[in-house]
């Protein structure tokens, strides 16, 4: 019987420790947040989301995601706007602060689950990769350049300027060269 | 026990049938389809094993869906209706029905082969392939058979080993520890037999060139019929589904069910379909009724 209580005593502790390792918020708490004011001598970058590459491959996107809602007719999810820069930022920091002010939704797929170690964007505002032909996912420049590794291994600085971009043709009509050299590594 | 009436058709219109509703259960997700196809393998199978049997698997398929229903949301945070956040993610609506479609299309798709197990017996089967693809006959039939017989044997193991009194301590411990001993010992007892099985088919001649074997099959007049009217109904029912009848999203929001003509053709069709070998069962049973009381 002694054996039996010990086992008892183990499953209760996994179970604690999976009960407080779990955050439940309902809807309105977690968009319940504030950001960063603006200060003058506050370090910031700028960030834009945009899928417009969409709107020249229609034909292609999943039928039901073919709404203004979904792809904006501008094809502008989010505007470009200026975002506090916290010391040790990282692209993905700024971006999951953003969506989440701006209530878009976002999914990703967290860095110890993927090869590459870093956080990868599988969908925003429920544009998914392969939403749109084989090819298509999301990317981001920095500053105009498209860096060859994931987005939360890439530290900000001041006034670095974030692009995150749709592709449908695997970064080519993005203005992505290296990929046609390099195949495979994407964000 | 009598011959089941579905059972006595052709083996190949047996095989093809299962192979066809199998499919079409797996290809889709739409939520008609999909619960056509749980409905009409639950009641064939009910006419085969019987309603109390079927009760008692239908217990264990509960707790399954449950669990795929809820751990689906876990991975996936598509969708528009958000529940709540868990750890910073969404949980949706849409994932959990998405989920528990998942979850009613393993469950049917296990009926399915529930039904094609209690049908198609490993000699149709071998009756079939055994002529040009012997070795693949053989270890397809071999493993299709292995779960009813791995809880036959397991049943054994458990009677002899509790006859040696390895039940008798009251630590729950104890007795987990002496079902893994069983567990080992079906393994072993498996794999050694299913090496003695093919040796044993091998020294027989097995799938050599030249062995006759003994078949009882014939084709009726029947299967004719039935070939026909099977036949015509699948491709009409992949034909349709292939143009796109009948589709169905979960992602971002819950489509509207297709309720075009044509898609209610879709539906219909596939309702006969999988419902065919249940009225075949239903008819013979009330013929053989109604024969006997004539006596």
């Amino acid at each position: 019987m002694k054996k039996d209580i010990v086992v008892v005593v183990v499953i209760v502790f996994i179970i604690v420790v999976l009960c407080c390792g779990t955050k439940i918020q309902s809807v309105d708490d977690y968009y319940l947040t504030h950001i960063d004011d603006i200060t003058e001598d506050s370090e910031t970058v700028f960030l834009s989301i945009e899928c417009s590459t969409i709107l020249d491959n229609w034909n292609d996107l999943d039928t039901a995601l073919r709404y203004e809602k979904y792809v904006p007719s501008n094809g502008i999810i989010l505007e470009k706007t200026e975002y506090v820069l916290r010391k040790g930022d990282t692209v993905y920091d700024i971006l999951s602060r953003a969506v989440r002010h701006n209530k878009i939704q976002m999914e990703y797929q967290g860095a110890n689950l993927n090869a590459y170690g870093s956080v990868y964007i599988r969908g925003i505002n429920y544009l998914y990769e392969f939403s749109c032909g084989p090819l298509s996912g999301w990317m981001y420049t920095v500053n105009g350049e498209f860096p060859n590794y994931g987005c939360s291994k890439y530290k900000l600085k001041d006034g670095d300027v974030i692009a995150w971009v749709y592709t449908c043709d695997l970064g080519r009509d993005v203005g992505c060269e290296w990929i046609s050299n390099n195949k495979g590594a994407s964000k | 026990m009598k011959e089941k009436a579905f059972a006595s058709y052709h083996p190949i219109i047996l095989f093809v049938y299962f192979t066809v509703t199998v499919f079409i259960t797996m290809f889709t997700m739409n939520p008609v389809l999909l619960g056509i196809s749980f409905v009409g393998s639950i009641a064939f199978c009910g006419m085969l094993i019987g309603g109390k049997e079927l009760l008692k698997s239908l217990a264990y398929s509960v707790p399954i869906l449950i669990v795929i229903a809820l751990t689906n949301p876990l991975f996936s945070h598509n969708g528009e209706t958000i529940l709540f956040f868990l750890n910073d993610n969404p949980v949706t609506a849409e994932s959990i029905w998405y989920g528990v479609a998942i979850a009613v299309m393993i469950i049917s798709t296990y009926y399915w082969f529930k039904c094609y197990h209690a049908v198609m017996t490993s000699d149709k089967f071998v009756y079939l392939f055994g002529r040009f693809l012997p070795k693949l006959a053989l270890l397809l039939s071999m493993t299709l058979g292995f779960i009813p017989k791995l809880k036959r044997r397991y049943r054994e193991i458990n009677d002899a080993q509790k006859a040696m009194g390895i039940y008798t301590s009251r630590s729950y411990v104890d007795r987990m520890r002496s079902k893994i001993r069983v567990l080992s010992i079906l393994l072993t007892w498996s794999l050694e037999n299913s090496v003695d099985t093919a040796d044993s088919m091998r020294a027989r001649g097995y799938g050599l060139k030249g062995r006759t074997s003994y078949a009882i099959y014939r084709w009726h007049k029947r299967d004719t019929i039935m070939a026909c009217l099977a036949f015509a109904l699948s491709i009409g029912i992949i034909w349709l589904m292939f143009s796109g009848y009948g589709g169905f999203n979960y992602y971002p929001t819950l489509a509207s069910v297709d309720i075009s003509v044509l898609a209610f053709i879709l539906y219909a069709g596939l309702f006969i379909l999988m419902f065919l070998s249940t009225v075949i069962e239903i008819k013979e049973n009330v013929l053989w009724r109604y024969l006997r009381s004539k006596i």
